[in-house]
């Protein structure tokens, strides 16, 4: 076919045009895959951070803001109401972590009824502390404690378990024994995070305490990277037996978080909404919501992607296309004699601007192929240097900042929510999608066509007869 | 074959009008050799572009085998040209990327040919000019003569009932000159061709039955013996 011999031919005979129009349209390419690949790097990292802390599955949380603390020096000023006395005291604790408010079971029915709702699941997020209360006597000078009076802490997660792909728990892999099922909701037996599991030498059998209740471990589980803030799981309903609060004797019927998961992506907002309407006074959050709550090097990452990163990348795209274009039409400017001598050989001007065109987007399925080389440079290079991000998120979307629980009047403060906020540190990849890729070459084709417009017009207005008056 | 009347055309130069042609007349036979003679800037060219389709006269009528090209749509006259007007030109305008057939061939991509038909129309064409054995040659590889010799066969592949040339020897040296002039009065009288030649060439003007002259825009006819190719 002629059109592509000359095409062949004039290719090859302005290679170094080509060359530049091609790499010029490739650096655009490249920026625009790279950085779309560092995003989606950022954001499968935001994905592993909070699916890690709220499973899987879920796509709104519901928590409720904690009661007013007490006043110090009020009668509830101490959470659990405890004197020193003549001997020692042991004790163990499962309380509800500070920043936490409760809500009723009832409520996780009601959610799951809402429409866009696939699942609701309750959650109970507790701590258990063991400690002694020394005596009386054994206080030092000025009251200061004992190094045996200070409490040792592990947190215990109340797991519903007819809804086992919803919440924390949804996230985690059994590393040996068993994961916990429907049939153990009225059992004392725990699954066990396989760090705590190693710091306090558990195995599959061993026998743990949580609330003066001895519960058998039944499996060791591991978090992905970045989530698993919970030392063990339990059964819900045995969480709300044990737990006490605020002269609560239980918490049955109690949760302090509702995990839900809507039918699908786009219905997330109007069920947010739709749970704001059913329970006003709760917190609602979703996970795009939570996503704008994370701090930390990752939010820094994130913002660099989405607002320096976009930019950056639509202004190369922008100036790449200029380029094309300009050095187009400066070629056909060069070409007007070998353009009107084939319109009065009888071309048509389509046929001319054919050839212009095809051109044109030949050098841009080139630029498309060098664009992509240079984006998996540039994600090599991002996925070799790239540091470790952190991130910071609230444990419960909606608690309060950690409080001190105050132990009586005897001076004794210790912070026990550690959790209140977690931070998680994540490696970032940049992935470089097929869809990237497609979206490489048809942006290249199109900075292609755009600059084979420009050049197009430019010769579809040429009259032979001034383009065969013209000295070259 | 042509027939000319009033034609006029005017070019807008800045904020002047300059009259490049002022209503001529003229009437060409099928067959015939006009040339025409005038000063630079006299409207020679001008005069060619308009019989060739590539311009449009600002007033008159041009009429070539029996349609009035001034009339006609852009594509209907790019059709005209693409099947029945030959062009040479002085700078021989060879496409420099293409080889001498595929220049040639050029002329034959408008029309449609089939590939095989199209390669043997041009063999045809480049052993008619004496340029066979160059086929394959670039234009940068051929000698002044040789690139106008490929010239007069793209003008020709087609089989065209006119060639119009504009200062087709202009370019070339003596002897070339003679040589190429040979060659246009041979195949004008093989191939009964209508041939306009716009030119100083005083060579050329000898060998011309018919030599026409414009100055200042207006063409008077100033030698016609008649001559028909024999």
């Amino acid at each position: 076919m002629f059109l592509l011999l000359y095409l062949r031919r004039e290719l090859r005979r302005r290679l170094r045009q080509t060359v530049v129009i091609a790499l010029g349209l490739a650096v655009g390419i490249g920026l625009v895959v790279t950085i779309t690949a560092a995003t989606a790097g950022v954001r499968n990292a935001q994905a592993a951070v909070l699916h890690a802390l709220y499973g899987i599955g879920t796509d709104i949380t519901i928590t409720m803001e904690p009661p007013p603390p007490p006043k110090p020096g009020s009668p509830q000023a101490s959470d659990f109401g405890l004197t020193p006395g003549a001997k020692d005291q042991q004790l163990d604790l499962l309380g509800l972590p500070p920043g936490l408010g409760l809500l009723d079971e009832a409520s996780v029915a009601s959610v799951a009824r809402l429409r866009g709702v696939t699942a609701a699941a309750g959650g109970l997020s507790l701590v258990d502390q063991k400690l002694t209360v020394p005596s009386a006597a054994s206080l030092g000078p000025g009251g200061k404690p004992p190094a045996s009076a200070f409490p040792t802490t592990s947190t215990v997660d109340g797991v519903d378990l007819t809804h086992p792909h919803l919440g924390p728990f949804a996230s985690a892999q059994v590393g040996s024994g068993r994961s916990l099922t429907a049939t153990d909701a009225g059992s004392n037996v725990a699954a066990v995070d396989s760090s705590y599991a190693a710091t306090k030498g558990l195995t599959v059998g061993s026998t743990i305490i949580i609330g003066y209740t001895k519960f058998s471990v039944v499996g060791i589980v591991r978090q992905p990277r970045g989530g698993g803030s919970s030392d063990i799981y339990i059964p819900l309903a045995r969480a709300q037996a044990l737990a006490k609060f605020k002269g609560l004797a239980n918490l049955n019927d109690k949760v302090d978080t509702i995990y839900v998961a809507a039918a699908n992506a786009s219905t997330i907002d109007a069920v947010q909404k739709e749970i704001a309407t059913l329970l006003p006074s709760a917190t609602v959050t979703s996970s795009a919501s939570l996503a704008n709550a994370v701090t930390g090097s990752l939010a820094g990452a994130a913002s660099l992607a989405n607002q320096l990163g976009r930019w950056l990348a639509i202004v190369a795209l922008i100036a790449a296309f200029a380029v094309a274009s300009l050095l187009t039409v400066a070629a056909v400017a060069r070409r007007v004699r070998e353009f009107g001598t084939l319109k009065a050989l009888g071309w048509r001007s389509s046929r001319v601007v054919a050839q212009v065109m095809s051109e044109s987007i030949v050098t841009g399925i080139l630029g498309a192929v060098a664009g992509v080389a240079m984006a998996f440079g540039g994600v090599s290079v991002i996925n070799t240097l790239a540091p470790t991000l952190s991130a910071t998120v609230a444990q419960n979307p909606g608690s309060a900042p950690p409080q001190n629980v105050s132990l009586n009047d005897s001076g004794m403060h210790r912070q026990v929510a550690q959790g209140a906020t977690h931070t998680v540190a994540v490696h970032m990849t940049a992935p470089v999608t097929v869809t990237a890729i497609v979206l490489a070459i048809i942006l290249a084709i199109a900075g292609g066509l755009i600059a084979g417009s420009f050049g197009g017009w430019r010769a579809a207005r040429l009259r032979p007869v001034e383009a065969l008056g013209r000295v070259e | 074959m042509y027939t000319l009347t009033g034609v006029t055309k005017n070019y807008r130069k800045r904020r002047e009008t300059i009259e490049a042609l002022r209503g001529v007349d003229l009437d060409i036979a099928d067959g015939e050799w006009l040339v025409v003679q005038g000063r630079t800037g006299g409207g020679k060219s001008t005069l060619l572009q308009i019989l060739g389709g590539l311009d449009r006269p600002t007033r008159g009528t041009v009429t070539f085998d029996g349609r009035d090209l001034t009339s006609l749509p852009e594509s209907t006259v790019t059709r005209v040209r693409a099947a029945s007007i030959g062009f040479m030109f002085q700078a021989f305008n060879l496409i420099p990327t293409l080889t001498a057939a595929e220049n040639v061939e050029a002329a034959l991509v408008p029309l449609g040919v089939k590939v095989e038909q199209r390669r043997a129309q041009v063999a045809g064409a480049l052993d008619s000019v004496g340029l066979g054995d160059r086929a394959r040659h670039l234009p940068s590889e051929l000698s002044g003569g040789q690139q106008q010799r490929v010239g007069i066969a793209r003008a020709l592949v087609k089989q065209p009932k006119v060639l119009l040339a504009d200062e087709p020897t202009g370019n070339l040296d003596e002897d070339t000159r003679d040589e190429i002039i040979s060659l246009l009065e041979r195949l004008w009288r093989e191939q009964h061709l209508t041939l306009v030649l716009v030119t100083h060439d005083t060579a050329i003007v000898e060998r011309a039955p018919r030599v026409a002259e414009i100055r200042n825009g207006c063409l008077s006819i100033r030698q016609d013996t008649g001559t028909q190719p024999s």
